[in-house]
């Protein structure tokens, strides 16, 4: 049945965020912008609140762990879930999302390539982190390969019970704090795909260190780090999934299986802040013009509100739409890359017009400080996880029949 | 929850008219177009399948389906051809004007004939626009005025849909002249008590022949008060019929769209499909991106007046819904001429006509324009001023 309601738990994460978003994060969240993190102690309550919040469908654990078996010829609500929350938490402050405590986007793979004995080790330090906080992170990236993801130059050799790495991943997401970090990594470049490999490396592991910590135009509370593989001996029982999973394609397809998930969570972000800044030019428009003038004397004004947030809810909808299919557990790579795709465009023009529509001010740090950041935020989401260029070859291939590649 | 999937009933019922569509529509919109009418057999069928009654209450003599059921048959009948549905009996804004203004009884009377299977020649009209503003204050030209027990009407009333064909119209005329765009009446009036004064070559949409009415001393049969505020039920019947025009849109938006992939994939330059150059492809998801969010957004505005959600949020969405499928459907159609290239402009191919007709539809009841300030009205919070969220002549002038 075609229904546009969320369901009572999902309005309840929604409300719960929005009064949390409002009365405690937004509070604080320009501090941690100029501080460049976001509060220990905050992610440490915030983390708290989650785990006790953790029922039996608690979205972040189920997405980022995995750990439930579920028939899988069911129907969950999981992803559609974490897509109301993710979008919530975001409309507070982008960069909380990205710097939660959990294995962050090195979930995914570990999720869906992992051997068992592997998601027990690597997912296990995030049991109880009471003591201490830990983070996972995902390093793909490299200086010389961003987008062209098949031509990453970071090298392994296998060397008796272990591989070797040799290279550079930079705009890891928690890189420097993280635990462990997916690194991927080629046997033979002119292989391409085939000769990729996945492993975990270990914080720790001789040979791999922090290089530099990136200075950002936006979600400066978000630490995003360079990390340096230097004959780097990671042990073959970290090489995700074993040996003979690369047998086939299948250490690319592990990449990209990451992205048909967190792409739509990241598009979600990008609503979030697009419709933050959305409420506060409407909420600006409201306080400065109703009372003092009828309308149409600011209806030029008023008709760029209203495509901002059409435009934001014709994103928002595809993002539910593919997180419904992947909730059905049907393929959606090309309606996650359509989601992430009008997101990142809406919300971009949404947080510019906001500022245009507040005139001078919208872009005064001392005045309206928030909308100041959301522009800066928010023009990441039309570049990570996927540029809008990259979901439009995502997309076109699915369109076009026999488009192997441009 | 949030889901996309129609039942299995609408399901049915999609697949069926999408058939229809696509054998008996789609291959004879030029001949609608030429002929300037849905040929007869064709309107014979749609009557005898009841499509036009689908969100028409089952004690009215309707279906009973909903709006989001007639959403989606109108979708489908705009994919086979976007014009032919202004052609079809029932399918303009006359019934949802008989059921938002009408009392139950009079909702009955006028809706009635329609329900007839055999009644392939029942039209009706919604005579609301005028060609001028009126010079000297806001409201219509044309006036209402109380005879004894009944309403007579004076005026002139322009670019009505199959205007030679309505048996009966409903006419918006001005009844407080001191009120403005708040002293409107609407008013039943049958064909024989005016008279068709003229008929218009138009852009688009060919097949519902757009003409005008001379109203001199026109005795109205009825008047329909609507239901609770009279300004709000207009508002709303101009919301409701929006959303199944932007329906039509989201059709036309997916038809211009599959041509146009189609057509990338076997035409060849420098070797190769033109789909497999990036600024084509990428024009292609955009397009495509346009389009099925622009359907989700025109289903959920559908779903909300169903659910009988609050009416400022089912406006808003209808708002939205039907701003974003005019602008989208005009892209679609843009650019589905331009990536045919030359080939595009010529009317051997059907593309032209969908960019003609995606323009003519975004003028066929509340415009882009008119809906983002409803809207944004409801989402400000502000009272909905009928001089600004109506289709008033004073700012556009619309087909119906």
């Amino acid at each position: 049945m075609i229904e546009f309601e969320l369901t009572d738990k999902q309005n309840m994460l929604r409300e719960t965020l929005a009064s949390l978003g409002k009365d405690v994060i937004r509070p604080q969240t320009l501090a941690w912008d100029r501080q460049k993190a976001v509060d220990e102690q905050f992610l440490r309550t915030f983390y708290t609140m989650q785990s006790s919040l953790r029922g039996p469908d608690n979205p972040m654990e189920d997405f980022y762990e995995g750990k439930k078996k579920r028939d899988p010829s069911k129907p969950v609500q999981t992803n559609r879930t974490a897509v109301v929350g993710c979008e919530m938490l975001a409309w507070a402050d982008a960069s909380i999302m990205l710097s939660l405590p959990g294995p962050g986007l090195g979930g995914p793979p570990v999720r869906a390539s992992g051997t068992s004995e592997q998601k027990e080790r690597f997912f296990g330090i995030f049991k109880n982190m009471d003591d201490e906080l830990r983070w996972g992170a995902y390093g793909l990236t490299e200086p010389g390969a961003g987008s062209d993801v098949a031509s990453i130059r970071t090298s392994c050799k296998k060397d008796g019970d272990a591989y070797i790495l040799n290279g550079r991943k930079c705009y890891i997401t928690m890189g420097g704090r993280a635990s462990w970090v997916v690194i991927f990594a080629t046997v033979d470049p002119a292989l391409g795909r085939a000769g990729q490999r996945a492993f975990v490396v270990e914080k720790g592991t001789p040979g791999f260190f922090v290089g530099k910590l990136e200075d950002k135009m936006g979600l400066r509370a978000n630490e995003t780090a360079e990390l340096v593989l230097e004959d780097c001996r990671v042990p073959v029982a970290n090489l995700l999934g074993g040996e003979e999973k690369y047998e086939t394609k299948e250490g690319f397809m592990t990449a990209m299986k990451t992205f048909d998930a967190t792409r739509p969570m990241v598009a979600a972000m990008a609503v979030g802040i697009g419709r933050a800044a959305y409420e506060y030019a409407r909420d600006f428009v409201k306080e400065n013009y109703m009372l003092s003038r009828p309308i149409p004397r600011y209806a030029a004004i008023v008709e760029r509100l209203a495509r901002m947030n059409r435009n934001l809810e014709a994103a928002r909808i595809l993002v539910w739409k593919s997180v419904a299919m992947a909730d059905h557990h049907q393929p959606n790579a090309k309606e996650a890359s359509m989601g992430k795709a009008l997101a990142g465009q809406a919300a971009i023009n949404a947080c510019v017009e906001a500022i245009e529509i507040c005139g001078a001010h919208g872009s005064l740090k001392t005045d309206h400080a928030l909308l100041e950041k959301w522009f800066r935020d928010i023009k990441v989401y039309d570049i990570f996880e996927g540029t809008g260029q990259i979901q439009r070859i995502v997309i076109s291939k699915r369109l076009l029949t026999d488009l192997k590649s441009f | 929850m949030i889901s996309f999937d129609p039942t299995e009933d609408q399901q049915m019922i999609l697949e069926t008219v999408a058939e229809f569509a696509k054998t008996t529509l789609a291959p004879r919109a030029r001949e609608f177009e030429k002929a300037g009418a849905v040929a007869e057999d064709v309107c014979r069928s749609i009557q005898e399948m009841s499509l036009a009654m689908a969100a028409i209450p089952e004690d009215l003599g309707g279906q009973g389906l909903g709006l989001l059921s007639a959403v989606l048959i109108n979708e489908e009948l705009a994919y086979g051809d976007p014009a032919a549905p202004f052609g079809m009996p029932g399918f303009g804004g006359y019934l949802l004007a008989a059921l938002e203004l009408g009392t139950k009884e009079q909702a009955r009377e006028l809706i009635e004939p329609f329900a007839d299977p055999e009644a392939h020649e029942q039209f009706g009209g919604i005579a609301w626009s005028e060609k001028k503003a009126h010079p000297e204050r806001p409201g219509f030209q044309t006036t209402a005025k109380k005879d004894g027990d009944s309403w007579v009407l004076d005026g002139e009333k322009a670019f009505i849909g199959n205007v030679k064909r309505a048996k009966t119209f409903i006419v918006f005329a001005q009844v407080d002249e001191a009120a403005g765009w708040s002293g409107l009446g609407a008013f039943v009036v049958n064909a024989d008590a005016v008279e068709v004064t003229g008929m218009h070559e138009t852009l688009g949409l060919d097949c519902a022949g757009f003409g005008d009415i001379k109203l001199a001393g026109a005795k109205a049969e009825a008047r329909l008060e609507g239901n609770g505020d009279f300004t709000n039920s207009v508002i709303r019947f101009w919301a409701k019929y929006g959303v199944l025009v932007a329906a039509r849109q989201v059709g036309l938006s997916r038809v211009a769209f599959d041509i146009a992939r189609e057509y990338c994939d076997i035409r060849k330059a420098f070797g190769k499909p033109i789909g497999h150059f990036q600024a084509v492809a990428f024009n292609l998801a955009d397009r495509h991106m346009d389009a099925e969010a622009a359907r989700e957004l025109v289903r959920r505005a559908a779903w909300a007046w169903d659910q009988g959600k609050k009416e400022k949020r089912a406006l808003s969405y209808s708002a939205q819904a039907v701003a974003q499928a005019h602008e989208v459907a005009m892209r679609c159609g843009n650019d589905s001429v331009q990536l045919h290239g030359g080939a595009g402009f010529m009317r051997d191919v059907i593309v032209e006509k969908l960019m003609r007709d995606a323009k003519q539809i975004g003028l066929a009841g509340p415009t882009a324009e008119q809906m983002d300030q409803l809207q944004a009205a409801v989402e400000l919070g502000a009272e909905l001023d009928p001089a600004l969220v109506l289709p008033t002549p004073e700012v556009q002038a619309i087909f119906t």
